[in-house]
């Protein structure tokens, strides 16, 4: 019960190592991304969700303020730490990114943990990864089919994985009991004391 | 961070990491608005060296660091010259329409990669976690509970990856090898998640069972300041970038500026 | 004396669960008492430890009240598991660490790390990483950064559940000399090192109610059975179990099982461990014995084919490449039971691997049936694998393996830090399935599980089989004389 303003230790410390499983993910999601991209058709977009997951993850499990971003933060540098093949740039993406999907959760008051805020979530990381992209990539001169093409797949992909699957692996994982410790107790639990 | 290869320390490793994080993203938000390719070829000519000769590892780990990094150049240029607009048509070919502008773009964006890549090679090559947070604590003033946080998980990787190796053999013995990608990653997923909130917040009280506080001013171990190695940094930097514009436009390698 | 610490009334509930830990519990200790809390798992030891310190509610959120607690102004606190309780990755950071938080100026640092790390006794440099590190010495680091403190309340809470028993030692002989002037207030389940520097026991029952507090001998011996009874590791605790039990042991040469010559693993391509010839044979039980880091545990991976191997390695006569085909005739338990959990519930836990070889729902039911019994996890069966307690998921982990009929077990430090009761059923579990012909491979570093179960034991050394020999207890004598099964009376599980 601490009073301290914003996160506490230990929910700083379980976003951040949490962040850290995920940022192995994203390590070893990169050469799998690469071998999915069999030149141009954009599969590999249905995949480039899983970039977005920590921060949703994270969130549906510590519920406060400003884990999202945090958690994307960590994840990305993470990765980077790791010896990402995108070096310094993950890190760019993943601030954008973390800003995205907490802005979609800070709609919400932070109050709502289902499948939609999540997904949405999941879209806002795309708009901010789209963003770098657009400065980085020169996506604007593809080829009008192809960049629909593009957006599209990663638009879906995103919500499947980042959303969609972020909610069910949550689940799995309220189901072993861990995520209660990290919860805070409720006014119930209070009142029974005096039971 | 590499574990347990051994290196040479060179002026690199002692430039202090604040500054070294801030020169590189200024030198990548500088990258990204960079469009002239002759400049940025020059650039990366130049990040190469760096990497190469003052990250004091050995050349066998420098190939090997550096061999993804192709598959990254490749794959980043080749999905833009095959198909991007254009109007000086090279290659037509179903889908596939290859124009000049298409693949200088392509190019370009490789060249691109190439860089971001270099910049985070040189920075994670030669910087220690703990004296990168140890300086943003004290250069720019990151609170101590986010820092040491940090600190706790990057101490947790190795751990992570031993365990990921063993559910890994784990789920080989219990014959749970056929599966969808993403049911793949919950199975993996869920026992490394749950094993390390737990550690997380086991560490969290026993940090603070150890006083810390992020209230009360603290001491450090390592004090991490300024030096004559920062200056050369700072200047190498500069040099760097300025003779890759310098040599863009007294050598340029193609008569393009602007590949937009 | 002066009182130190206490408590009065204290009401704890942990969040979601039905009833509450502790009720109107009062407790007060004085200044430089030894104290032992015992009682059986789950009582809430630990948790009142953390009242105690002011942990909870103060860094853990858990309800509770009391009509008054007094915490000691200047404690240490040591916690079970080695590796989450640091937070930096070399030793001179960690106890750095501890002197940052404490103001410390930064010129007196090296001087104070080397101190502290002479007063536990850990002789290595400073700057070592703590991942090189045995659990032994994880502990003893840990209370070197305790000790930066300087407190004058030690809260030690089963320090050496996780640790070897010469590592034990070690952390209890470095215990007396630090702390002989403190107030220390210790639980544990291996008290055998414990006995003679307490000088007060508090013993618990399941429900968090104090059974009897006093005086440390006179407690152990009026309590002995209760002690017992709890699961704790007290000396001389196989002498008892050897009375109550006859351990029959002989093995008549029957059908070969392993056969290996010139079988070596490799790691990174390098030789990680070699054996030269060894046969193993129905109703075997070897022991694997070594120093840490010997290559006990790279044998057994080599033997499942989780590392490249090379060499002759025939099991009943056939070579099998592939670890998905060992694992039909092998099971393997890895040390740490949620790592190979792959279901939401102990009874799906147990079907898995019956419904990989398509068996027919009858032939399932029934057999998960049979192995919940035999294996005291009935009343779990809905449960989720992670949900349970220790013992219950080591039995499950052990259980989901061997279920589709494999005969021969490979065994990663099974008992490893469970309690007395849970580790003597598992030893009897296995015994009953070495009796009926099955062949047991089982790292351990507990010679006296070596000299009461194994038939044989292999010895280890920089990553050679250099020993394999009988073990030849003299108790055989002795214990052959006392009849009954083995499983006359058998511990009853919780």
């Amino acid at each position: 019960m601490q009073t301290t303003k914003g996160l506490k230790l230990a929910d700083i410390l379980t976003t951040i190592v949490i962040s850290i499983v995920f940022g192995i993910v994203y390590k070893l999601w990169g050469p799998f991304y690469y071998f999915v991209k069999p030149f141009g058709l954009h599969v590999d977009q249905l995949i480039y969700g899983m970039w977005f997951i920590a921060a949703t993850v994270a969130f549906l499990i510590i519920r406060k303020p400003g884990v999202a971003l945090l958690a994307e933060i960590a994840a990305s540098s993470g990765e980077f730490i790791m010896g990402s093949e995108w070096g310094l740039e993950v890190l760019l993406y993943g601030v954008v990114q973390g800003l995205f999907a907490e802005a979609a959760f800070a709609a919400f008051r932070y109050k709502q943990f289902d499948v939609f805020v999540v997904s949405l979530a999941a879209i806002g990381s795309t708009i901010g990864s789209l963003i770098m992209d657009f400065y980085k990539g020169y996506i604007e001169a593809l080829a009008p089919w192809n960049l629909a093409l593009f957006l599209l797949a990663r638009f879906v992909g995103a919500v499947l994985i980042s959303g969609v699957f972020a909610s069910s692996l949550v689940k799995a994982l309220e189901a072993t009991g861990v995520t209660q410790m990290v919860r805070s107790a409720s006014k119930e639990d209070y009142e029974q004391l005096d039971r | 961070m590499r574990w347990d290869i051994h290196y040479r320390e060179t002026w690199l490793h002692r430039t202090n990491p604040s500054l070294k994080l801030l020169v590189m993203m200024s030198i990548f938000i500088l990258v990204l608005f960079l469009h002239n390719p002759n400049v940025l070829i020059n650039l990366s000519i130049g990040l190469f060296l760096l990497f190469f000769i003052y990250t004091g590892y050995p050349l066998k780990y420098l190939l090997l660091f550096f061999l993804p990094f192709f598959v990254i150049f490749v794959s980043t240029a080749s999905s833009m010259t095959l198909f991007g607009q254009g109007t000086t048509t090279w290659v037509q070919w179903g889908l596939v329409h290859v124009t000049k502008e298409s693949f200088l773009r392509g190019m370009h964006l490789g060249f691109r990669a190439l860089t971001f890549a270099l910049l985070g090679l040189i920075f994670s090559l030669t910087t220690r976690p703990v004296y990168l947070f140890y300086s943003l604590m004290q250069q720019l003033k990151l609170k101590p509970k986010y820092a040491y946080s940090f600190l706790a998980g990057v101490r947790l990787i190795p751990i992570m990856l031993e365990e990921f190796q063993t559910v890994q053999n784990a789920l080989k013995v219990r014959g749970a090898g056929h599966s969808g990608t993403l049911e793949k990653v919950k199975r993996y997923a869920v026992p490394l998640l749950s094993q390390s909130i737990r550690r997380a917040q086991r560490i969290a009280v026993a940090m603070e069972a150890k006083r810390f506080s992020n209230e009360t001013k603290r001491t450090f171990y390592y004090r991490i300041g300024f030096s004559k190695y920062d200056l050369m940094f700072l200047f190498s930097m500069i040099g760097i970038i300025m003779l890759s514009y310098y040599a863009a436009t007294v050598f340029p390698y193609i008569p393009v500026t602007d590949v937009r | 004396m002066e009182c130190i610490a206490s408590v009065e009334q204290l009401r704890l509930k942990f969040p979601g669960k039905e009833t509450l830990l502790f009720k109107d519990l009062s407790l007060s200790f004085k200044k430089g008492e030894k104290v032992l809390l015992i009682g059986p798992s789950g009582c809430g030891k630990s948790t009142l430890l953390q009242v105690l310190s002011g942990l909870i509610p103060h860094s853990v959120d858990i309800p509770m009240k009391a009509k008054h607690i007094r915490v000691p102004d200047n404690w240490g606190y040591v916690f079970q598991d080695p590796d989450s309780q640091f937070c930096m990755p070399f030793v001179d950071e960690e106890i750095a660490f501890v002197l940052e938080n404490i103001s410390v100026p930064r010129e007196q640092m090296p001087e104070r790390i080397e101190g502290l790390l002479r007063a536990v006794n850990l002789q290595v440099p400073p700057h070592t990483n703590i991942h090189t590190l045995s659990g032994g010495m994880k502990q003893r680091l840990a209370l070197a950064s305790v000790l930066a403190l300087e407190p004058d309340v030690l809260f030690l809470d089963e320090p050496t559940a996780m640790i070897d028993d010469e590592g034990t030692e070690m952390i209890w002989r470095t215990v007396k000399q630090i702390a002989y002037d403190k107030t220390v207030i210790i639980v544990e389940h291996k008290i055998e090192h414990v006995l003679d520097f307490v000088d007060r026991i508090i013993l618990f029952n399941d429900a968090g109610e104090i059974v009897a507090d006093g005086e440390a001998s006179t407690i152990f011996h009026n309590y002995k059975e209760v002690i017992a009874s709890q699961g704790v590791w007290y000396p001389r605790i196989w002498d008892d179990y050897k009375k109550k039990k006859k351990v029959r042991r002989h093995s008549s040469e029957q059908r070969e099982v392993i056969c290996l010559e010139n079988f070596q693993g490799y790691r990174n391509k390098e030789v990680k461990i070699r054996v030269n010839t060894a046969r193993v044979h129905e109703g075997e039980w070897i022991a694997v014995t070594g120093k840490n880091g010997a290559g006990k545990s790279t044998l057994l991976h080599a033997l499942m084919k989780l590392i490249p191997t090379d060499g002759e390695y025939k099991v009943y006569g056939n070579r099998l490449e592939q670890t998905k085909q060992l694992a039909r005739r092998i099971a393997f338990v890895f040390q740490n039971p949620e790592f190979q959990f792959v279901t939401n519930s102990v009874w799906e836990e147990m079907a898995y691997s019956l419904r990989l070889e398509k068996r027919t729902e009858q032939e399932i039911a029934s057999e998960v049936e049979r192995l919940l019994k035999m294996f005291h996890l009935e009343e779990q069966k809905k449960q989720h694998p992670y949900q349970l307690s220790m013992g219950q998921k080591r039995r499950l982990s052990v259980a989901a393996s061997i279920i589709s009929g494999q005969k021969v077990f490979l065994l990663d430090e099974p008992t490893f830090g469970q309690d007395a009761k849970n580790t003597f059923a598992l030893l009897e579990l296995f015994e009953s399935y070495r009796e009926k012909g099955a062949a047991i491979i089982m790292v351990t570093h507990d010679e006296q599980i070596v000299k009461h179960f194994a038939t044989r034991r292999w010895i280890i050394e920089n990553g050679q089989l250099v020993r394999d020999e009988p073990v030849m207890p003299e108790t055989k004598k002795a214990l052959s004389v006392q009849g009954g099964s083995s499983r006359e009376m058998g511990y009853s599980l919780s």
